[in-house]
């Protein structure tokens, strides 16, 4: 007889989401639903009629983590609606704040995943928090990491939080080439600590993927040998950056895309019948408990050829180097694998940089209301942003963010896992929830059909 | 109320450069500051008032090499945002280590915003030094404008200094020709946000400098804050500056004092005046 488990809410990772579990007598999940219940907050309703120029800037706002996404995104789409191309310097300052982004966020995420794990060849969970090595040390580069990806954000994009720098049509404006000299320096000092970073990270992740028996709270469970591996597809347009219709040949296809509500695709109602009050920290939900994953969901499910994809470092890993390692630690391994590619792509585009070159298009169109989006893979994988623009002004704007198209993936990948772990599986997709709530809903012919406002 | 702020020392100094001294408004403190600082890496930029796109409009920038700092002498009477041109000045010029010359209320700007940094992340710990000046009030640029043209008939394009002192408003063209008009007739252009004003010497600065106290072409210089007298004293040693004993110099520290506390008093009761403007109700006290 299967019981249902809830942990409400989930914790490392950004936003408000919970877990609803199926579980069978050994407590392995048999169906597992990973919802979102941040508060809808309605962005793509509220930017229609706004500026081309204030749109992104709201959609910044969407999450403080990866603003660099969806600011860039944003601005992309509206450029691929007018049709503006913008200059060679101002591409480059884009990508080196795209890249201190992602540099920024690994770190952070490897402060969020390393509590469900072990000091290899311990039984030692690591503490980020503590005073003790190896640990401290670890903790102080990852700072520092996340400094440095911060600073490099500030001087290429204005902000680290919420760029303001960038603009439609380019930039607002070039840096100095004492300000590029500082970039060069940091970046160079960031490379070796991000090596020796990813090192010990994978050792980590590889370590627990190893183990017999993992530990939660009081429970000591079995490691499954598939942990976290699900049989959906992959999806990413650039191993780093972004891919716009804009581009000669692009590498996403709005065809191909649909969505369907969380009706179609969650459990119906159903009511809480296991609780571990040990559940780290505070136990889980309340026998008695009812739960209807299928209307608390807070996200739109979005399908790529009809069925749910595989975004993120893995995707990116998958699609463009040829990257075999499955499940939860196989997501964290790529994840980490990136950390030297961010900064190699710095340095190139440093050297490159113009410092004295023209940041803003010439010739800024207005927009006749044609369709243009814009990929950016964003840290947590394909961050897809559509746009129409008349006038200068934002008729349709819809985003399709990373952890919006791994939520259904991911509750597929946490079957076979015992629900004690099932949060380790949500934790290897680095998800932000925050940046997948905002829902509208539009079938094959790309009709609304469905959308959640703000109550 | 404590007119002149908190100092350690006040002294009566002048730059020993010559070259500095040709078109600086006084003793030329601020430029001479700057460059010492620069040159010793105690700054790597310095935020001042440059040229503008008009005669004596002043604009904003980031200074980061001698020549630009030299580049921007001179009082413009009219308002000049420095502050505006911080968050820049950290970002798109990379500095760690910012100067900034302003009027009292910049000072206040800028302590304000290291203390409370709504909107200026990452800008207030690179605050390396600040340089206030005295400031009896402002004008906008077409009050300038109206000053200098209509009333001193001098133009703009041929103006080569223009002060405030003894009581009047002094122009000097690069034909070397002098016109001065009573300060009262400037009164009804001076911009009204200077009437809440409650600060004359800058008391926020590291190091504040003004004329008033001391002789023509010297400058009266608060040296206020510990960083601030850690720069002056090595500035000093240097051998940067000349420098005499504030109650060596005529008028000295009576007069500032005195007009010091004409400015405070004087807008003190304007504040009072708007707390009670309408009928049972009033103006904002922004010191409240
Ligand atoms: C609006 C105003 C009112 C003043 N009122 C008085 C007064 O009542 N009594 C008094 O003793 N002194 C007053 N001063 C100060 C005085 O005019 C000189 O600026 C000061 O003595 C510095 O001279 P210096 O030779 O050391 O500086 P300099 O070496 O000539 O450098 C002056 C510096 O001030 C900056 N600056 C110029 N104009 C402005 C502006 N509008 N806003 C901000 N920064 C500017 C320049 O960029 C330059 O860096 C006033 C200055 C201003 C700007
Ligand atoms: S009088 Fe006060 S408010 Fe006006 S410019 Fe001078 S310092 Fe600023």
């Amino acid at each position: 007889m299967s019981k249902v488990v809830e942990i409400s809410p989930t914790t490392r990772h950004e936003g408000h989401s919970k877990l609803v579990l199926k579980v069978n007598d050994e407590g392995i999940i048999e169906r597992g639903d990973w919802i979102s219940i941040t508060p809808v907050r309605g962005l793509e309703k509220l930017c229609i009629g706004k500026t081309m120029h204030q749109a992104p800037k709201i959609s910044s706002r969407v999450c403080g983590i990866c603003p660099i996404a969806h600011t860039l995104a944003g601005i992309g789409a509206m450029e691929a609606s007018i049709g503006c191309e913008i200059p060679q310097d101002a591409y480059l300052l884009r990508l080196i704040l795209q890249c201190a982004n992602k540099l920024h966020s690994i770190a952070l995420h490897d402060i969020l995943a390393l509590p469900d794990m072990y000091i290899p060849g311990t039984e030692t969970k690591i503490n980020p928090f503590t005073a003790e090595e190896p640990v401290r040390t670890v903790a102080k580069r990852i700072q520092r990491l996340r400094e440095i990806g911060q600073t490099i954000g500030e001087i290429a994009g204005g902000e680290p939080v919420h760029p303001s720098n960038p603009r439609v049509g380019g930039m607002y404006y070039n840096i100095s080439p004492q300000a590029k000299q500082k970039l060069f320096d940091l970046a160079k000092e960031a490379l070796p600590m991000a090596i020796a970073q990813m090192d010990f990270m994978n050792a980590v992740f590889k370590n627990f993927e190893k183990r017999e028996t993992v530990t939660v709270g009081k429970t000591t469970v079995d490691m499954p040998k598939e942990f976290g591996y699900h049989n959906q597809g992959y999806m990413a347009v650039d191993s780093i950056f972004q891919s716009s219709s804009l581009d000669f040949d692009p590498k996403w296809d709005p065809n191909r895309w649909t969505d369907v509500t969380p009706w179609d695709w969650y459990m119906g109602e159903c009511e809480v019948s296991l609780e571990d009050p040990d559940y780290p920290i505070g136990g889980t939900s309340k026998i008695g408990t009812k739960a209807w994953p299928q209307m608390q969901a807070c996200t739109s499910i979005p399908l790529y050829d009809g069925q749910p994809v595989e975004v993120g470092p893995r995707a990116r890993m998958v699609t463009f180097k040829n990257f075999d390692h499955k499940g939860a630690m196989g997501q964290n391994i790529a994840r980490e694998m990136e950390y030297p590619d961010c900064l190699y792509t710095i340095i190139d585009a440093l050297d490159a940089l113009d410092c004295n070159g023209s940041v803003l298009a010439d010739e800024i169109p207005q927009g006749d209301g044609s369709l243009g989006w814009n990929a950016n893979e964003a840290p947590r994988g394909t961050d897809v942003h559509l746009a129409k623009v008349k006038d200068g002004r934002v008729q349709m704007y819809n985003l399709l963010v990373p952890t919006t198209w791994n939520f259904p993936t991911c509750s597929r990948a946490l079957e076979g896992a015992p629900w004690q772990l099932a949060e380790v599986i949500v934790r290897a997709y680095d998800p932000c929830v925050s940046c997948a709530t905002h829902m509208l809903v539009v079938d094959e012919n790309k009709k609304i059909i469905a959308q959640k406002l703000v109550q | 109320m404590d007119m002149l702020g908190k100092y350690k020392t006040c002294v009566a100094a002048r730059s020993t450069s010559s070259e500095i001294l040709k078109s600086s408004q006084d003793g030329g403190i601020v430029t001479q500051m700057f460059i010492y600082a620069l040159e010793e890496g105690i700054i790597d930029g310095a935020i001042v008032a440059g040229p503008g796109d008009e005669p004596w409009k002043p604009k904003p920038m980031v200074a980061t090499t001698p020549e630009e700092i030299l580049a921007a002498r001179g009082t413009r009477y009219n308002i000049s945002p420095n502050m505006a041109v911080i968050k820049e000045s950290v970002r798109k010029y990379g500095l760690d280590k910012v100067g900034i010359v302003g009027t009292p209320c910049q000072m206040q700007a800028l302590r304000k915003a290291q203390l409370y940094p709504v909107g200026m992340r990452y800008v207030t710990d690179k605050i390396a030094l600040a340089m206030g000046i005295f400031c009896m009030e402002n004008f906008s640029y077409q009050s300038m404008k109206q000053i200098v043209e209509d009333h001193c008939n001098v133009d703009l394009h041929s103006l080569k200094k223009t002060d405030i002192g003894k009581g009047k408003y002094w122009a000097y063209t690069n034909r070397g020709a002098v016109s001065q008009i009573p300060l009262k007739v400037t009164h009804k252009y001076e911009q009204p946000g200077c009437h809440v004003c409650l600060d004359y010497v800058a008391n926020m600065g590291d190091i504040s400098t003004g004329s008033v106290g001391s002789p023509d072409g010297w400058s009266t210089v608060f040296v206020r804050s510990t960083n601030g007298d850690n720069i002056w004293k090595k500035a000093v040693e240097a051998g940067v500056f000349e420098v005499k004993a504030i109650d060596s110099v005529k008028p000295g520290l009576d007069l500032v004092t005195k007009l010091a506390t004409e400015k405070i008093t004087k807008n003190q009761k304007e504040l009072e005046h708007r707390a009670k403007m309408g009928v049972n109700k009033g103006l904002r006290n922004p010191y409240i």
